[in-house]
Parts: C-alpha cells; sequence; structure tokens
C-alpha cells in the first residue's frame, strides 16, 4: 500500500519531466491541433527514453518489473497535469492484451517492439455508446473480419489494433491488424477531453490464423488485461481530482468576498473536508487494487471495478464542485478547471461507468 | 523490512496459542450479553468464557501492546496487528470490553506517573476496573473546552462538584476519569485539569438516561462535594487539555474500528436481500437499485478498511500522512449508518418491533442497533466537529469568527 524508494524516485521523475515537458498547456495545444493527432509523437518518444512503456513489462520481454504500485503513481502525475499520451491505451492495456492473451513467440515478438517504442497499439472492444465488458458485435465469417468498433482511444496514430472479435468456431478471439490493412478505415474524433479517438469500420478485413493471439486463455487474459488497464485509469482519475481539490482550495484560501477569504466559511470547509474524505477513500480503493496487481489476489476483478467506481463518483463530483467554488471563473476556458471536468467526464465513460463496475462488482460477491 | 522478528513464526506461535486456549464456543459472533467488562460487576456468561477470559488476561492479550510490567504482552503494533488477524480469522471474542484499555490507558501510558502506571494499568488489564469518560456536560458537548464541573484545591484534597453526562455504564463503573475545570480565570482551554475519580466516594451518584434504542446505555453523573485525591491528578494541573487531546486521539481510532465497537450480529445483508427481494436467473438482486447501494456500500466499507491499512503501513514505514488518520472516524462511523438502513430497509416491516414479548429476537436486535449506531455520529467528536478539524489541520483553510 504505499511506495518503496525506487517508485518514489521515479514519481518525482516522472513529475519533474511532466512539469517540463507536458504541462496543460500542451494539452490546449493538442486540442487544436486535428483529430489525426491523438498524442504528441516526440512527447511520447520521451516517455519511453524515461521506460514507461517497461514499468510493468517482465524482464524476459525487455521490461524492468517496476510494480503497479509504481505504474500507478506515474498515471497520478500524469492525471494531475491532464498530460496526454498513449501511457493507458498502449503501454498499460495493449501490452497487457499481448502479456495475458498472446502465446509465448506472439509475445517475445510484440512486446518487446512495443516496449522499445517501435509502435503503438489500442484495444479495439467497444461497439456502442456504453462499455459492456467483453462482449461484441464484430464477428469473423470465413477468414474475414467485419463490425465497427467505436471511440478507440488514441487509434489515429496507432500502428496496430487489438481487435476483439466473434470467431467462427473458438469464441472470442484478439486479432492483431495493421491499420493499413485493406478494409480497415479509421475515422480520428476528438473528444471533449481533447485527446484523439477513432471510430473503426472493418469491412471483410482479411484474418489469417497467425494473426489472432493464441495464449491458453484469451478471454481470462483479456479480462486480466481489463482490470489492469481499469484500476491504472483510476489511479490516473486520482491524480486529477486531487489536483482539482488543491488548486479549489488554493482559490478560497485567497478569493475574498464580504471582506474574509471565502475559506473561512464552514459551509464550504464542510464541502471541501467532504471531498478529501471521499478522495482519500477511493484512493484507499485504487491502492488497494494496485497493490492486489503487485502480490496477486483472486479478487482482482471486484478490486478494479470497486476503484474504477469510486474514482468515477470522486472525480466527477469533486469537478463539479471545483468549478462551482471556483465561481464565475470557475466557467472560463481561461481557467484549467473545465478541462479535468471535461476529463472526468470522458473517463467516466472509458473502461465501463460506475453503474456498469457497481454490477459487475454486485456479481462478483454473489449477488 | 526492519522486523527483527519472524513473522511467519510468530503467526504460527500465534495461532497455535489461541487455538489451544480459546474453546470453540468463544469463536462465535458475539452478542451485547456476552461481552466481559471489567470490574466490581464482572460477570461470566459461561465457564468457557471465563477460561477464555483468564487465559488471555494472563498471558496480556487484553492488551497487547502495552508492557508486561504492566499487565501487557509488551506487543510491537505489527506483532499486535498479527495477533488481531489471527484473532480475527479463528474468530476469537474479544476477551474483555473495557474503556480503561481503549483510552485512559493509552493516555496513563504518556501521562501517568509511575505510582499511577501501578496503581491502575495492572487493574485494568486484568479486568478488575470497570472506567467511565467524565468529559461532555450538558451544557459543553461539541464545546468541550466550555465545562464547568470544577476541583476546588482545598490543601490536601480536591473539592469537586458539577456534572458529567454520556458517561457510557457509569452505573456499572468504579471510577471514573474526568475533564475538571481547576482555574476559572484562564482562558478555557488552560484551566483544565486531568483527575481520576473513584465513584466509591461520597457525593458520587449516578442516573441512567433512556435512549431512542429502549436502553439506556450513557448515564449522567453528579458530583456533590466530592473529596480526591491531590495524587489523582494527571499530567500537571492545569494541563489536562493535554492529557484530554491523547485520550480523544484513541477514542477517535477506537470509533474508526468500527468492528469492534458495535455489536457483530450473525446477519448477512446480501443474502437477506437476496431471499427478500428474490434473484434473476444470473443470480443478480432482482431490484436493481437496491442492488447498486448494497453495492456501493460495500466498496466503500471496504475502502474504509484499507484507508486504514494505508495508515498502517505508511506508519510503519515512517512516511505517515498525518491528514489521514483524521478521516477514519468520519467515514467509519456514517458507513456503520449507512449499512444500518440498508439492513432496516431489507427487513422491511419486519424490522419494525423495537420490543419482542419474550426475549429478543435477532430482527429486534437489529433495529435496535439501528437506533443506537445514532450516536456513532455524535459520540467522541460530532461528524461536524471531524469535518472541522479536517478543514484546518488536513486541508489548511483559515479560521473564521466563532468557529471552533
Amino acid at each position: 500500500m504505499i511506495l518503496n524508494e525506487e517508485q518514489r524516485m521515479l514519481q518525482q521523475s516522472v513529475a519533474d519531466f511532466l512539469d517540463a515537458e507536458a504541462p496543460i498547456t500542451a494539452l490546449r495545444t493538442l486540442r487544436d491541433a486535428p483529430p489525426e493527432q491523438s498524442f504528441d509523437a516526440s512527447l511520447w518518444r520521451q516517455m519511453v527514453e524515461l521506460g514507461l512503456p517497461a514499468l510493468t513489462v517482465p524482464e524476459a520481454y525487455g521490461g524492468v518489473e517496476l510494480g503497479w504500485m509504481g505504474l500507478g503513481a506515474v498515471c497520478q502525475e500524469a492525471g494531475r497535469r491532464l498530460s496526454a499520451s498513449p501511457l493507458i491505451s498502449s503501454a498499460v492495456l495493449a501490452q497487457s492484451v499481448v502479456l495475458h492473451c498472446a502465446s509465448l513467440s506472439q509475445r517475445e515478438l510484440l512486446l518487446p517492439a512495443m516496449v522499445s517504442g517501435d509502435w503503438t497499439a489500442s484495444l479495439a472492444l467497444d461497439d456502442g455508446s456504453h462499455f459492456q465488458g467483453i462482449s461484441t458485435s464484430c464477428s469473423v465469417s470465413e477468414g474475414r473480419l467485419n463490425g465497427t468498433k467505436y471511440l478507440v482511444m488514441d487509434a489515429a496514430q496507432a500502428s496496430r489494433l487489438l481487435v476483439v472479435a466473434q470467431r467462427e468456431d473458438t469464441g472470442l478471439g484478439v486479432a492483431v491488424i495493421d491499420v493499413d490493412t485493406d478494409g480497415v478505415s479509421v475515422v480520428p474524433v476528438r473528444l471533449m477531453d481533447g485527446r484523439g479517438y477513432a471510430d473503426i469500420q472493418l469491412e471483410n478485413v482479411a484474418v489469417a490464423e497467425t494473426d489472432w493471439l493464441a495464449g491458453d486463455d484469451v478471454v481470462a487474459g483479456l479480462e486480466r488485461a481489463l482490470a489492469i488497464a481499469t484500476v491504472a485509469l483510476a489511479a490516473e482519475m486520482m491524480g486529477g481530482a486531487r489536483e482539482l481539490l488543491e488548486r479549489t482550495v488554493a482559490y478560497l484560501c485567497e478569493r475574498e468576498q464580504f471582506g474574509v477569504k471565502i475559506g473561512t466559511f464552514q459551509a464550504l470547509q464542510h464541502r471541501c473536508a467532504q471531498l478529501y474524505c471521499d478522495l482519500e477513500l477511493a484512493q484507499s480503493a485504487v491502492d488497494a487494487a494496485l497493490t492486489a496487481l503487485d502480490y496477486g489476489s483472486d479478487d482482482i476483478a471486484a478490486m478494479a471495478s470497486a476503484a474504477k467506481a469510486m474514482a468515477n463518483d470522486c472525480f466527477q463530483s469533486m469537478s463539479n464542485q471545483a468549478v462551482q467554488l471556483h465561481g464565475g471563473m470557475g466557467v472560463t476556458d481561461e481557467m484549467d478547471i473545465g478541462l479535468f471536468l471535461k476529463r472526468s467526464r470522458v473517463c467516466n465513460q472509458l473502461l465501463g461507468d460506475a453503474d456498469w463496475h457497481r454490477r459487475r462488482f454486485a456479481a462478483a460477491q454473489g449477488f | 523490512m526492519t522486523d527483527t522478528f519472524d513473522k511467519k513464526a510468530f503467526r504460527a506461535e500465534m495461532a497455535a496459542w489461541l487455538e489451544a486456549n480459546c474453546p470453540k464456543s468463544q469463536r462465535q459472533p458475539i452478542n451485547q450479553a456476552e461481552q466481559i467488562w471489567g470490574g466490581r460487576r464482572r460477570r461470566f456468561p459461561s465457564a468457557d468464557a471465563q477460561a477464555w477470559f483468564e487465559a488471555a488476561r494472563d498471558r496480556g492479550f487484553t492488551a497487547p501492546e502495552w508492557p508486561e510490567q504492566y499487565g501487557g504482552a509488551g506487543f510491537s503494533s505489527e506483532q499486535a496487528k498479527i495477533l488481531r488477524q489471527e484473532m480475527k480469522r479463528l474468530g476469537c471474542r474479544p476477551p474483555l470490553y473495557e474503556l480503561g484499555i481503549w483510552m485512559l490507558g493509552p493516555a496513563l501510558l504518556v501521562y501517568g506517573n509511575e505510582a499511577q502506571k501501578q496503581q491502575h494499568l495492572r487493574a485494568i488489564c486484568r479486568g478488575e476496573v470497570r472506567w467511565a469518560q467524565g468529559y461532555s456536560e450538558p451544557g459543553s458537548g461539541s464545546d468541550l473546552a466550555s465545562l464547568r464541573t470544577k476541583a476546588e484545591d482545598k490543601g490536601d484534597h480536591f473539592l469537586v462538584n458539577g456534572t458529567k453526562i454520556w458517561t457510557t455504564k457509569a452505573d456499572e463503573c468504579d471510577w471514573i476519569f474526568c475533564l475538571v475545570r481547576t482555574d476559572e480565570e484562564a482562558p478555557k482551554q488552560q484551566g483544565i485539569s486531568f483527575l481520576l475519580i473513584d465513584m466509591a466516594t461520597e457525593g458520587v451518584s449516578t442516573t441512567p438516561i433512556p435512549l431512542i434504542n429502549g436502553d439506556s446505555e450513557f448515564c449522567q453523573t453528579f458530583f456533590d462535594n466530592v473529596r480526591v485525591p491531590k495524587e489523582n491528578l494527571v499530567g500537571e494541573l492545569n494541563k489536562g487539555w493535554s492529557v484530554a487531546k491523547e485520550l480523544l486521539k484513541h477514542e477517535r481510532k477506537m470509533m474508526s474500528n468500527t468492528d469492534d465497537m458495535i455489536e457483530q450480529l450473525d446477519f448477512d445483508l446480501v443474502e437477506s436481500a437476496k431471499a427478500n427481494f428474490g434473484t434473476d436467473s444470473d443470480g443478480a438482486l432482482q431490484s436493481a437499485e437496491l442492488r447498486s447501494r448494497i453495492a456501493q456500500h460495500l466498496m466503500r466499507d471496504r475502502a474504509v478498511k484499507q484507508l486504514g491499512e494505508r495508515v498502517f503501513w505508511q506508519t510503519k514505514a515512517g512516511q505517515l500522512d498525518q491528514r489521514l488518520p483524521l478521516l477514519l472516524k468520519h467515514l467509519g462511523t456514517s458507513e456503520v449508518q449507512v449499512a444500518d438502513e440498508l439492513v432496516l430497509e431489507v427487513l422491511g416491516k419486519a424490522g419494525l418491533r423495537m420490543a419482542d414479548t419474550q426475549g429478543e429476537s435477532d430482527n429486534v436486535k437489529l433495529t435496535k442497533r439501528w437506533a443506537f449506531n445514532k450516536a456513532l455520529t455524535i459520540a467522541g467528536g460530532t461528524s461536524e466537529i471531524q469535518l472541522n478539524i479536517i478543514a484546518k489541520r488536513a486541508l489548511g483553510l483559515p479560521s473564521g469568527e466563532g468557529a471552533a
């Protein structure tokens, strides 16, 4: 539940790096770029040089195995600065899918290339407006893949898509598809968080047997990878929520009305104190889930769902209150508060909203 | 890790000792009537209960973290945690319930003189004395420092006059630790002293206060010209507020540890909800709304415990974020009340009785617990006071006029 010495140093160096290279102004630049640009490639190159995609990958595939608590700290620092990168979409989610769904030879082929930043990949799973876990209407017939994938993270700039689809006889599978393959069309979209997503159309895309990830249990692997990415995203959200609370408290200590600092008003103090309670409560669920990833647990799906549901609720109410407590300034684009508000709502929908995670938690607990 | 002890071996040793000394009958959930409290009215519901109490007492397990010379086991916090975990795993009942262990003892260890430690600590661990807390007064609740019960210096003794309220089970207690005013001129927090009073002294009387659950857990205690020996002053004269704060820290900790605080009844919220509301073919609760709220509660309930774990590991690593312990009382007690409301909702009309004609059924116990637990967010510093403290000490928000 706590960071070790090495992880603390990592957190500090990532914080310093992001302050210099990816502050919130960088997100403002990205949001004004054409939608084809999902992230700043040169920034990502530097993050790769810092070793971020290698953090939780086994050494056999070029990783450093620094642990999930360390990765969580990195995601949190990114969340504090709304730093846009394929950290979660590729380095956490796509890499975890490969690690847990691929055969040994596929892992040896794919992972080192992703860790060294040769290319990024995105998991193309959702085909509707709401995340529904690992179900999809995308399917393969006679070696041809058809379907649509909705708002895939960072996909416009990814080299490969990991497409989840129903196979003819072996159930759900994950195909590694090059974005340049015939029949794949990628429509870039910029969402309100300023980041890049893409709708994917798959029309009679030829898939060879060797394109399918061939691990022992692809569905279990996919569940595992989704749980991991869910926790990482929740960690990022906690960074955003924490930054908002600090900015809001600083504002209450500075803003004067009726001749006093508005932070002296008990109604506002209690609201902030309650937000802080809920923040640390959600943080505890996130840290517990990260620790469970490090040390193993048979309860990981429920812990990931608890972390995400609580992070969603926390970041949402924190961002609403941050706008409210900043008064008129809170609704201006000049303040960064609104950027956090919009990121919160996008995060809510990525990898499952609070209701979905509460339902999954309940199912895991037998009700 | 700086541990010098072999955790695995220690855990095995604890488990073996508990297996050997805690009878099977003492490994069931405990109800209120079966709790063993210290003092002259101490009674054992069964021979097994007595055997378990005596074994635990003699091994120092009623207060494992206290030094052995005062009747504890001299355990480190890590060792005590392992013991707690093993007790929980085996379902062992707490051998002794006692305010002296939870609150007074830790404060005496810091502020008491050697004679006071000798006189009181061992008696507390051994369940020989039951202590009451004399803090609040009818006119001094959240604003505790405005208290008016006074102790006048009469040379060889203090003369105490006044009244204390919400003194838990004072009618069954032997001693009471009190905050009393010893200087009426000083600013209010600086004229307070911490005094130990033997309740058998002439002039001490106690009246139970009937509560909304039909019981009388709390009393009002009156002091009418009570003579208290000078050596019963803990810490320095007029410096009682420091002792009180040390003690309140333990009270907050105790009240955060809701598992120990609250009567554990044999009731499974989830199973009961499934039985009363039905499930679909996937085993999901029929009421989606209730299902969602139960899930949210269970997540938050787990997270309160996980927050406690963070505090534990941070403390152990010497990296404690001092803000976190301030949150536990408010978060823990509110979540208990959420659980109580869910219980009542799941029971429906079967949860509306506060008394039975014959004995006390499980449903009545649950309903009485719901009513009693309304006190959790009031006692030991109201939730509003907790939020004041969090706003100022954790967030650094500025003090305004008249704020506590």
